[in-house]
């Protein structure tokens, strides 16, 4: 667990799954699988045949809209609900309660005593998980919680419940994170604040598993995705691929019917849509305009309008919600 | 076991109901068994007014009787309800925080979790069982003149009928606290299972029509209360013709017992199969 990992840290792609600890190359293991779980709630299909692989090491992002089903997901492998159907594995064995003692949690809402002090909670988390007290002081000041270790839980602000939330997961190094929604109505500050120490904690070599409903944050902090919808996931890869984002332009040429067929033996085409008079292509790839032209004029089509068109993150991931449903 | 037992501790030692309500349960019972003689011997010279033969007053703190008398009077429903509540709040505050999930989720078993909470009721049983103990000694040594070690063994077996009572009782509210979830859901309706809808049944199964030796004495609550059935005031017998109790038998402790048993089976049967 204390190897060095490179695939940890974010910045880097994380497809070489590989690890150099200071001894041995070797391959990195399921930390979780999920096999065909459902769960319903009446007439609520909430998780739909979800199949889902994290390796050691990755930050692994479950996307999708409120109701997509990542709570209840997060819910059924910490154990607190039961799959209708379907089972999963911790390290490739049984859940027990000595694989949670393993994983560190934050669900929904803090959950502490609103009578005891920070100090005093952390304590109780630390007895269940079999540590001893002396990390409650690191993972106090890493929070940002230190000065205040001593009031009550119930003077404390919303951000700093959910920072204490943050503290008590990372008790005693877990070799997994489990964050639902980590960043939920925390003013710009906190949500700063939590990522960067998201960051940190994947550069330590912890795996983490993060739900989101924010593109935006599965993108600054996760290498590994898995999108929902409706309890279905959509699919899953590394974020670099699943949300790459597709540049589109707007073409017109002289000659519109040679345009629509040349583009396609374009590398990194994707579709085109006909919009009067122009046509508007989508790549899967980044595109220089300047590589496009030439391209285009080779095949002797001589264009009378480029123009780049920029989508935002929030777009793709509505048109890719939009394409799966 | 030791592991669970830290964790409840530190889950009540800055809980102030939790001290109030313990507070309370002996400010009542201090004032009660202070009142009783009191009231006993009130009670006989209003019956003194209307009887032409005068009943003698009566001395209820002396051994051997001392232990009866007071296990009785620490286990009427009034006072009983103290700890009882204590326990439904404990249990219920789990739901209301949510940190029975957190509990969960940091790794405790759903049997750990009950376990807990009936080595907290088994241990406040034993510490209240203690201080009664105690305070029936003390009562009973300022009251007795000639003490033989014989006289203060003879009717001892109270105590024990005192801890099976308290023990049982709070299995009961236990049983309402993890059913029911709600703080107070579960204190209403405890309370009038305990004051009205079991004394209702009771009186409803106790008559003839129905049975004639009645299954009422087998109740829940009743079964519980049966333990430490009568004070030792001889008046009683006279009057009202009951046959007192002897001592606190083995097969008197075998119901509430069995229902204790049931109980705890319920909650854990019903813990796993319920979602979080």
């Amino acid at each position: 667990m204390h190897s060095f990992c490179i695939c940890n840290n974010p910045v880097l792609p994380a497809s070489k799954i590989y690890c150099f600890s200071p001894f041995i190359l070797h391959k990195l293991e399921t930390v979780l699988s999920i096999r065909n779980i459902s769960k319903r709630y009446g007439k609520i299909q909430a998780v739909d045949d979800l199949n889902l692989e994290v390796m050691k090491g990755q930050v692994f992002g479950l996307l999708g809209p409120n109701g997509s089903g990542k709570t209840t997901t997060l819910s059924v492998i910490l154990e607190l609900i039961r799959p209708g159907s379907g089972d999963f594995q911790w390290f490739g064995q049984p859940p027990s309660k000595a694989s949670r003692k393993r994983i560190g949690s934050v669900i929904e809402s803090p959950n502490f005593f609103p009578y005891l002090s920070p100090v005093n909670n952390l304590k109780i988390v630390a007895d269940i998980k079999d540590l001893g007290y002396d990390d409650i002081g690191r993972v106090l000041n890493l929070t940002g919680l230190y000065e205040r270790r001593n009031s009550r839980f119930r003077t404390f602000s919303f951000g700093m419940k959910q920072r204490l939330a943050v503290a008590s997961a990372l008790l005693g190094n877990p070799d997994i994170l489990i964050l639902d929604e980590p960043t939920n109505g925390l003013d710009p500050q906190g949500i700063a604040h939590i990522r960067e120490l998201i960051l940190l904690i994947a550069q330590q070599g912890i795996t983490i598993i993060i739900a989101s409903h924010l593109l935006d944050e599965i993108q600054k902090v996760c290498t590994h995705v898995a999108v929902l919808s409706k309890g279905k996931k959509l699919f899953d890869g590394e974020v670099s691929e699943v949300l790459a984002i597709s540049d589109s332009y707007e073409l017109s040429a002289e000659n519109p019917a040679a345009l629509s067929e040349s583009i396609k033996a374009f590398p990194g085409y994707r579709s085109a849509t006909v919009a009067g008079e122009k046509i508007l292509v989508y790549f899967n790839s980044e595109v220089n305009p300047g590589e496009l032209n030439r391209f285009l004029f080779a095949q002797g089509v001589i264009l009378t309008h480029l123009a780049e068109r920029k989508r935002s993150l929030e777009q793709h991931f509505l048109e890719l919600l939009r394409d799966n449903a | 076991m030791i592991k669970l037992l830290k964790i409840e501790f530190k889950k009540i030692r800055t809980y102030r109901i939790f001290w109030i309500l313990i507070g309370l349960y002996f400010v009542f019972l201090a004032a009660g068994l202070m009142m009783a003689e009191f009231m006993v011997n009130n009670m006989v010279d209003n019956m003194n007014k209307h009887s032409p033969i005068p009943f003698p007053h009566v001395a209820i703190y002396f051994f051997p009787w001392v232990w009866q008398n007071i296990s009785f009077f620490a286990t009427i429903r009034y006072v009983l309800i103290f700890p009882a509540i204590v326990i439904i709040i404990l249990i219920t505050n789990e739901y209301s925080f949510k940190t029975i999930r957190q509990n969960m989720i940091n790794g405790m078993s759903k049997a750990e979790f009950l376990l807990s909470k009936l080595l907290l009721i088994l241990v406040i049983s034993v510490i209240l069982t203690f201080l009664l103990g105690l305070v029936t000694f003390i009562i009973g040594i300022s009251h007795t003149s000639g003490i033989t070690l014989q006289l203060i063994l003879q009717k001892s077996s109270f105590i024990v009928g005192f801890f099976i009572t308290i023990l049982c009782f709070q299995v009961l509210a236990l049983f309402f606290a993890f059913m029911l979830r709600n703080t107070g859901l579960s204190i209403a309706l405890f309370t009038l299972y305990v004051f009205i809808v079991e004394p209702i049944v009771f009186y409803f199964l106790k008559s003839p029509i129905v049975h004639k030796n009645g299954i009422s004495p087998y109740l829940p609550v009743n079964s519980i209360l049966r333990v430490t059935e009568y004070p030792a005031i001889p008046v009683l017998k006279q009057v009202m013709g009951l046959t007192l109790q002897d001592s606190v038998s083995m097969s008197i402790c075998l119901y509430p017992l069995i229902y204790a048993i049931l109980f705890i089976a319920t909650v854990y049967i019903v813990l796993l199969t319920r979602d979080l």
